[in-house]
């Protein structure tokens, strides 16, 4: 199913996503500022929460499960609806880098709002990355009007 | 920037190592655990007490927080600085809580734009509750005010500054100076637009240095909580219990907060055999984007944003000739609904307004409004350089929960006077103190969560010791709990979650929505009351007891249904129209005076006859059936020499 540039692609994303610290590279732009004066991240940078991990010995089974949990239940609306659409689309059809790429991506951000606006640093660059970006902009126009209900799941497991 | 990356690498070092896996050893029978506890870890004792198909692992601790937002870490971090050993349970991680969605910021009268009074704070406070907030509660919130956003800024919080160094303040719909007569205040802190995950951030991380012990992806129903991740049953022994769970926006068919608002601490409240207040009063924003109903901030229309009708008027210069746009957002609620019932709305159904920004120089769209046009673009299909937003009132906010007083305890109201409930506590937007009464303001919300978040913390600090002897549980408790789970979980009814869920949605939308009249009310009451009851009737799909997101939203599901019936009932028996709660066939307030006219000559009417009080809603949750009770409002402030309450009157901006 994977072509070679979307294989090699892949390839390049896993290896790119060597740990470093990505809080301080996110981009900022989001919500109200108004007149307020930019962001400094004081808290970010004085008070580091301790860094995400991936589980260790997870059952890729298991795992697809959790993302799916954690797909649908989010801090704000937008990527409620995002994430669980995004997740009926391909969660359980992507390999076990790709889940690892997607845990990543929704789990280490800590503000919710950073995986909205796309964040641009190399380490979440990949192909699970460009499939979100590409599943929000929405080229076929369907409708987005709310989270889908669970129980396509059920469906499919008939 | 690389020499930020190489501090913040440094002091990663020295962060505490953030979960254990619970050691073998303690494992009973053949399932496995490995749950998972961040922060302080204790040994946790497992045992079959319950059920031997659900060991269940206890655990004891000085004080336990039900939710990680705003306020329940606000709480959980001042009972671990205060020395309690505290559990923090929550079913999300503690930035994902949905206090990251706020983006206006806190109101604080720190005098930092202009002269400022905590006391003009607490006017425009009681005012914006159309007198059904507790003026005790009012002044106590408004006062902390200044101090509450110093001590984050102590924190660590980054909050925006002026050039002068001092704390950045901006305007904020329903603030004035000098009680109203002195114009628009500015006394709203933020930090940059991420006000939310700012404060979520500094209070999780100060947190962890102290003995806090976060039980993340996990699912509370009272005492019992199920971890997501193996499944195992949970129980918390404390003498203390805070509740901090958020609003219930989700028994609504459009609103404005994440799919994770269901309610859950009310509906363990109302389980217990005790009351939630003023579910009624449910706040509709003014602008949620049309059908997905995510939200556009308040602060596009601080910037110039106008709402306009079919006719392309700027209606709001007719309902609030002062404020306009910026009037308090029931007022402007009710405006956009009395514009669509007129049929000046906007769209193919002419069942929506405009949300108009194209005026406004691209310049500064792009830089102070810009996460605007990527939501009106993904959500809308609009282009705001060159098209208005279509927007609708959505639900946002629910003023009424757990009743409590001022120092955050919950209370009940028996033999006409109210009593505390020991042991348990409510704070952020699961409470009700209540400061927002029948109306919020905007950015008070998060202003809410600090005060009464401390209070909480700082009034179990006053009343216990840590490490005070627990009181005897019985080895049974929680079975109600773990035999509800087992049926559901393997429920084979009819009709499926989804459905049920949709059926209440749809109904609470049709039926108790900006406007509200008693017929249309009843029928939604009867509906409500017929479909709480096919909750027996459920299907899950799910059998399994690991990460079973099917099984958490049909336990959400019953949360919501206990919220949605309160609600409804409540607004059906409430006529008259306040704050939020608006009724056609009942337009105006009733109170025990007419404040319309001069009081001189007029008879006050008796408390069973007017409608300036509390509504107590209790649910026998077997059968579903909703009973009503009443309570005073508080109209006294904590000190009448310093701050005079606020006597009611007519409320126009």
């Amino acid at each position: 199913m994977l072509s070679s540039v979307v294989a090699k692609r892949l390839v390049t994303g896993v290896c790119q996503a060597a740990w470093r610290p990505a809080v301080t590279g996110l981009v900022s732009s989001r919500g109200y500022r108004g007149d307020a004066p930019d962001d400094t991240r004081g808290d970010l940078i004085e008070i580091p929460l301790p860094p995400w991990e991936e589980k260790a010995d997870e059952p890729t089974d298991i795992k697809r499960r959790r993302l799916l949990y954690e797909s649908r239940k989010r801090g704000m609306l937008e990527n409620c609806i995002l994430l669980s659409l995004f997740a009926k689309r391909y969660l359980n059809t992507m390999s076990e880098n790709q889940l690892q790429q997607y845990d990543r991506l929704i789990n280490e951000p800590s503000n919710d709002w950073d995986i909205y606006y796309w964040p641009t640093p190399d380490v979440y660059q990949g192909e699970v990355m460009d499939m979100l970006k590409e599943f929000t902009k929405n080229r076929n126009h369907e409708q987005r009007l709310d989270a889908p209900s669970l129980e396509y799941l059920d469906k499919e497991s008939q | 920037m690389a020499s930020v990356r190489a501090a913040s690498r440094l002091l990663s070092k020295r962060v505490l190592s953030k979960t254990t896996t619970v050691p073998a050893a303690s494992v009973q029978g053949s399932r496995n655990f490995h749950f998972s506890i961040y922060g302080k870890k204790k040994n946790a004792k497992v045992s079959d007490d319950i059920s031997t198909q659900y060991p269940v692992v206890d655990h004891e601790f000085d004080a336990v927080v039900v939710g990680a937002g705003g306020a329940g870490l606000r709480a959980a971090f001042g009972l671990s600085e205060a020395g309690f050993n505290t559990a923090c349970v929550t079913k999300l991680f503690p930035t994902r809580s949905h206090t990251v969605a706020a983006q206006g910021g806190i109101n604080a009268a720190l005098g930092n734009m202009e002269e400022d009074d905590w006391r003009w704070h607490f006017y425009d406070t009681v005012k914006g509750s159309d007198w059904l907030g507790d003026q005790d509660a009012i002044h106590y919130m408004t006062e902390q005010a200044p101090a509450a956003v110093v001590e984050l800024e102590n924190f660590g919080m980054p909050f925006s500054r002026t050039e002068d160094g001092k704390i950045y303040q901006r305007a904020f719909g329903g603030q004035s100076l000098k009680y109203g007569k002195g114009g628009q205040a500015h006394r709203c802190c933020c930090v940059a637009d991420r006000t939310g995950h700012s404060l979520l951030h500094t209070l999780y991380g100060r947190s962890l240095r102290y003995d806090t012990s976060y039980f993340v992806e996990y699912f509370c129903k009272g005492v019992i909580a199920l971890c997501m991740e193996d499944g195992s049953i949970h129980r918390f022994r404390a003498q203390n219990t805070v509740i901090a769970t958020g609003g219930y926006g989700r028994t609504y068919f459009s609103c404005t907060s994440a799919h994770t608002s269901t309610g859950d601490g009310n509906a363990m409240v109302t389980r217990a055999g005790l009351p939630c207040q003023d579910l009624e009063f449910v706040q509709f924003h003014p602008t949620g984007i049309y059908g997905a109903g995510c939200l556009i901030t308040e602060g596009c229309r601080g910037e110039g944003g106008i709402l306009i009708n079919s006719e392309g008027e700027r209606f709001m210069e007719r309902y609030a000739p002062n404020a306009k746009d910026l009037a308090s957002r029931d007022v402007v609620s009710r405006s956009m609904t009395i514009e669509i019932r007129e049929g000046r709305g906007v769209g193919p159904e002419k069942d929506h307004v405009y949300l108009q920004l194209h005026h406004l120089p691209p310049q500064q769209l792009a830089t102070r409004l810009p996460g605007i046009s990527e939501t009106a673009m993904i959500f809308a299909g609009v282009d705001v350089t060159k098209e208005p937003i279509p927007v609708l009132p959505t639900v946002h906010y629910n003023m009424g929960g757990v009743p409590t007083n001022y120092k955050g305890q919950v209370i009940t109201h028996t033999g006409g006077e109210d009593k505390v409930v020991r042991g348990l506590y409510a704070c952020g937007e699961a409470a009700c103190a209540s400061v927002h009464g029948a109306n919020r303001l905007g950015a008070n919300s998060l202003l809410d969560l600090v005060v009464f978040g401390r209070a909480c913390a700082l009034t179990i600090a006053e009343e216990h010791k840590p490490g005070e002897k627990l009181s005897p549980l019985q080895p049974s408790a929680g079975e109600e709990s773990v035999a509800n789970l087992d049926k559901l979980r393997f429920a084979n009814g009819n009709l499926r979650t989804s459905e049920i869920r949709l059926n209440m949605q749809k109904t609470m939308q049709a039926h108790a929505a900006v406007f509200r009249t008693g017929s249309v009310l009843k029928e939604g009451c009867d509906k409500m009351d017929a479909i709480y009851q096919t909750l027996d009737d459920i299907k899950t799909f799910d059998r399994g007891i690991v990460w079973n997101t099917d099984l958490v939203e049909t336990l959400e599901l019953q949360n919501l249904m206990l919220n949605a019936v309160q609600t409804i009932h409540a607004a059906e028996q409430r006529k008259e129209s306040r704050g939020a709660h608006a009724r056609e066939d009942f337009k105006d307030r009733v109170d025990e005076y007419d404040y319309s006219k001069p009081l001189q000559g007029q008879e006050k009417k008796p408390y069973d006859q007017h409608w300036r009080k509390h509504s107590l809603s209790f649910v026998d949750p077997k059968t579903g059936k909703v009973t009503l009770k009443y309570r005073p409002v508080i109209d006294s402030s904590l000190d009448e020499q310093d701050c005079a309450h606020v006597p009611p009157a007519i409320r126009s901006y």
